[in-house]
């Protein structure tokens, strides 16, 4: 084959991505492309759109990406190869995104025309911008009677700079403008460079974990050609695999034998665990070793830990094996056991950001029926000891004697945030409120953008949660950690009944720690039912007590009239009790609901 | 050789002129006549086919119980009575209580009810304030409530109970002791106190009237026990109280967990046999709907609804459950008596609540503490939870 015919065949493929905010409609304008293509028929997009809003759904969790290839037969006969490559669209997993985007020359931003732009895609195009990608605005939803074209297509020229003048105008639910955008996309997003004739050099998009398949790695083919039975070798671990199965997804999986340079497909080569393909790799021939890695691979860190729990301490053994066969499926997963004097035996879990903890305890309790306890998250904090020793602490509670601390630093993030002008007073005082540091304001369209370095600590306490209800709901959030800084922090302690619950412990800055002090009991007192005694409830700083409440004891808990005739209804109301303490663990003599360990999120409501 | 507990007989009457929003029970508003022959016909089949649970015991009291049973005239009663007493032996001294409801019509009716042997009457009162009755629905006030109460004295009834409420709607600590004054100065030989609840499927549960906070209605229930206890009752159970010696007999054996057969649409029994691993137990129930009770006295498949052979944690538990709402407890010989179980399944029960001094710690006597006796639905918790941890 020469080299003329690889570019010939190279020419007529565009790979891309589309970057939505969530509800901006992303899956379905994809449904509406693939059923345009002749991937699927009517009947069968039907069921597709089922599945893939479960699959959505799961990939979403399982925070992975996916491709399509399709063939466009574009207006002037040409038939074209599609490459549609879906990313996770949350922060938590920025850096999936940038390997998905990194795998296209262009993307579509799809924003809501009634809506306007979202923090999340401005961060999310300024990296594909920043890739060299072709970024085409199209506005989605013009269907809708609130659809403000002019507004939106000036509000995405004044925050991110791209033309919008003649952004394609359509309704992925009814179909309104979809052939014309595709007539757009072929002629707008450029075809991939490459070379069939040079050794192998592919990206490792995504990979997962299937039952029986082992590991699936999506990947974007630079140059070169890959066949089943080649020997490849994987750049970061040196290790090398026998290709047995390669192909494409139709969305279905489809074996062809061989991928070319500029394809994206799926290579599968007997990794049995994901830490051997892991995302952002690059892959090659074992016979050419000497092929470059492709840039901005990065080991994927926890940025956001927890302490996890089982309720019942019977369920110990099944919530490890099931954070087991979690993290066959998602590399960013790290625990290690975890024993807290208050809720036992468990496991201290780091997560990419607090959406992806969210996932991973509901995946763990739908998934594997397990009831958990799940910790405040807290961030990583560096300590600089005495002795010149650096060391990391991601446990509030195993905060060494401050005496041999020389330093502690707290990580800082960059923050993006959006909001429309009449919030913004709001959102300044709720960053003032968690130590931010203004770094930029701008007008931009009918928004403002403000840019703020927050501890990360105060971004993961319910920060995003807050900046939506003090905007009504429009406010949008980007950030990247940026440094580690030094700050004045300490732990605080709550002690139940004159113990110290482990579980309970933050780190938080000292010039705040009485007044976070006391918003913590508060919360507490609320949500702990009364009991048989009187429940003393008091956070303390280094020993001294900043705060405290007390749940006044229960005078009596007896049901009065019990007819000795029909014990069922007796049970019944035993069992209602027992569910309610289901929910509950025992510290001490006390009993804790669940979201009392998580009260000090909500302290700065 | 195993002893079989003590046998009591429960007769269900399922229906009321006007079902009361906070009431439970199987009770059904009557909008016909009263099917009072076809009933005790049935009640006395329903009887015929419990006679294999007797197992040769005497029967030590009758309840009847309902519903309003005072509906049933008293010739009513007089053939069922002569029923029983032609299927069963009867106690020398047997205990025969009837459920009234202090309205006019059935006060009149307290002398039949006296001749038929029927020997103890339990008033539905629940509470002596008119207003507060109207909020109740019941359908009696004030003056026919003492009326009633004095007529049961005047033919004759020496065993008198008074059901009262308290912890009622909009109630005060002066109303709630108000009620219990009245009801003292008639004299009953006992008297049920207990806090209103509100029951799931019933008009109180899905529309809640706003009762007394927490704080209040314990200190109603510490005012109004040193009112009834200077008065010289004695509460020997929760919400029992009773002149000493007039204690019921009928609750009792509920609460020493022995067995009782249950006739009448949605009775529940309880009966013991020797069975493979010492005592089976077994909770057996009719069923509910009056219609349908009527209809099977002529139906093979005869007047059960369920039944349930009680594992042997259950055994324990619902031994527990009765005989720890006793003040004084019960001997601690009746538990393998009355359970068939030994001294380690106790044991298995109560750890838990000991540690907690919920309970006693001795096996001479099963007793909750004064704090047990305060909170004995965690005390119950415990009781289970402490077998189900170890099982």
């Amino acid at each position: 084959m020469t080299n003329d015919a690889s570019n010939g065949t190279l020419k007529h493929i565009r790979n891309f991505s589309i970057i939505a905010h969530i509800d901006h409609g992303k899956s379905t304008l994809a449904d509406r492309i693939i059923q345009i293509c002749g991937g699927l028929t009517e009947r069968e997009l039907k069921e597709q759109v089922l599945d893939t809003m479960d699959l959505e759904r799961e990939r979403g969790i399982t925070i992975k990406a996916q491709s399509v290839t399709l063939d466009y037969k574009a207006e002037d006969g040409t038939v074209y190869q599609l490459n549609f490559i879906d990313t996770p669209g949350h922060v938590d997993f920025s850096y999936e995104v940038s390997r998905s985007l990194y795998a296209c020359e262009g993307a579509l931003l799809v924003v809501d025309a009634g809506q306007g732009v979202e923090a999340q895609s401005v961060a999310n195009c300024y990296t594909a911008i920043e890739q060299g990608l072709e970024v085409l605005p199209v506005l989605n939803k013009m269907d809708l009677p609130q659809a403000d074209p002019d507004k939106v297509s000036h509000e995405i020229e004044e925050i991110i700079g791209l033309e919008a003048d003649n952004a394609p105008q359509v309704s992925a639910k009814t179909g309104l403008g979809m052939e014309g955008l595709l007539e757009r996309l072929v002629s707008f997003i450029p075809p991939p460079k490459g070379d069939i004739t040079k050794p192998a050099q592919a990206l490792i998009i995504d990979s997962w974990f299937d039952n029986y398949q082992g590991v699936v790695s999506l990947v974007r083919l630079f140059d070169g050609t890959v066949k089943k039975g080649d020997k490849i070798l994987m750049k970061s671990t040196g290790r090398e695999w026998e290709v047995s199965d390669i192909g494409i997804f139709t969305p279905r999986q489809k074996s062809t034998g061989m991928l070319r340079a500029g394809e994206v497909g799926y290579i599968i080569a007997g990794i049995k665990d994901i830490h051997g393909a892991p995302v952002g790799d690059t892959i090659t021939h074992a016979k050419t070793p000497q092929v470059e890695r492709l840039p901005g691979f990065q080991k994927v860190k926890p940025q956001v830990y927890a302490g996890m729990f089982p309720i019942s301490s019977d369920d110990y053994e099944d919530f490890r094996d099931a954070l087991e066969k979690l993290a066959l499926n998602d590399a960013s997963l790290d625990y290690i056991p975890e024993n807290s004097d208050a809720l036992g035996f468990g496991f201290r879990v780091g997560f990419l950001g607090t959406l992806h903890m969210e996932i991973v305890q509901e995946r763990l309790e739908r998934e594997y029926g397990l009831d958990l306890l799940t910790t405040a998250p807290t961030v990583i904090y560096e300590l600089a000891m005495e002795d010149g020793e650096v060391m990391y602490v991601s446990n509030p509670s195993k905060l060494p004697d401050m005496g041999s601390v020389n330093e502690i630093r707290e990580p800082i993030v960059r923050a993006n945030i959006l909001v429309p002008q009449e919030y913004v007073g709001n959102v300044i005082n709720e960053c003032v409120v968690r130590r931010g540091v203004q770094l930029d304001m701008q007008v931009l369209g009918s928004q403002m953008q403000l840019v703020y370095e927050l501890p990360m600590g105060e971004v993961v306490m319910d920060f995003f949660d807050r900046l939506k209800s003090i905007s009504k709901g429009y406010a949008s959030l980007d950030y990247s950690f940026e440094r580690f800084d030094a700050a004045k922090l300490a732990r605080l302690d709550v002690l139940i009944n004159g113990d110290r619950v482990d579980a309970l412990a933050t780190i938080v800055h000292r010039d705040q720690a009485h007044q976070r002090g006391r918003s913590l009991v508060e919360r507490m007192q609320e949500m702990i039912p009364r009991q048989m005694f009187d429940v003393a409830i008091q956070a303390a700083l280094g020993g001294h007590v900043v705060a405290r409440s007390t749940v006044k004891a229960l005078r009596k808990n007896v049901t009065a009239k019990c007819y000795g005739g029909d014990v069922s209804r007796k049970r019944k109301l035993l069992d209602k009790q027992k569910q309610g303490k289901k929910r509950m663990k025992q510290v001490g003599k006390v009993e804790i609901p669940q979201d009392a360990f998580l009260a000090v999120l909500k302290v700065n409501d | 050789m195993l002893s079989l507990p003590p046998l009591a007989l429960y007769i269900h009457v399922p229906w009321c002129v006007r079902k009361c929003p906070y009431c439970d029970f199987n009770s059904h508003t009557l909008t016909d006549a009263l099917p009072e022959t076809a009933y005790i016909d049935a009640l006395l089949a329903d009887l015929d086919a419990e006679m294999a649970n007797v197992q040769g015991r005497v029967l030590t009291s009758i309840f009847i119980g309902g519903g309003t049973p005072s509906l049933v005239s008293g010739a009513g009663y007089q053939r069922l009575l002569a029923g029983i007493r032609e299927r069963l032996t009867l106690a020398p001294d047997i205990e025969i209580t009837l459920e009234a409801n202090p309205g006019t019509f059935e006060r009149e009716r307290f002398a039949d009810f006296r001749r038929a042997g029927i020997n103890r009457l339990s008033v539905g009162v629940q509470s002596f304030d008119n207003e507060a009755l109207a909020r109740l629905g019941r359908i009696h006030d004030a003056g026919e409530a003492v009326h009633a109460i004095t007529t049961a004295r005047e033919v004759g009834f020496d065993e008198v109970n008074i059901d009262l409420m308290h912890g009622l709607p909009g109630q005060t600590m002066a109303s709630a002791l108000a009620d219990i004054d009245q009801a003292l100065a008639l004299e009953p030989s006992h008297l049920s106190w207990y806090q209103l609840t509100l029951e799931p499927n019933t008009a109180f549960y899905s529309r809640p009237p706003e009762l007394p906070e927490e704080d209040v209605l314990a200190d109603i229930q510490d005012a109004g026990q040193a009112r009834l206890e200077a008065a010289g009752f004695q509460r020997y159970e929760i919400s029992a109280w009773s002149r000493p010696g007039h204690e019921a007999r009928h609750n009792l054996n509920y609460w020493r967990f022995g067995d009782y057969l249950g006739i009448g649409a949605g009775a529940h029994g309880k009966i013991s046999r020797p069975g493979d691993q010492g005592l089976e137990i077994e909770r057996r129930w009719k069923t509910r709907q009056p219609e349908t009770y009527l209809a099977r006295h002529h139906d093979p498949r005869g007047f059960m609804a369920g039944s349930r052979v009680l594992s042997r944690d259950e055994k324990g538990l619902e031994f527990l459950m009765n005989a720890l709402r006793l003040s004084d407890g019960v001997p601690g010989e009746l538990w393998r008596r009355h359970t068939g179980l030994d001294e380690a399944r106790l044991d298995a029960h109560t750890r838990a609540p000991i540690a907690r001094e919920l309970m006693l710690e001795t096996h001479a006597r099963i007793q909750a503490t004064p704090l047990g006796l305060l909170f004995l639905n965690d005390l119950l918790a415990l009781c289970d939870d402490s077998v189900l941890a170890r099982s």
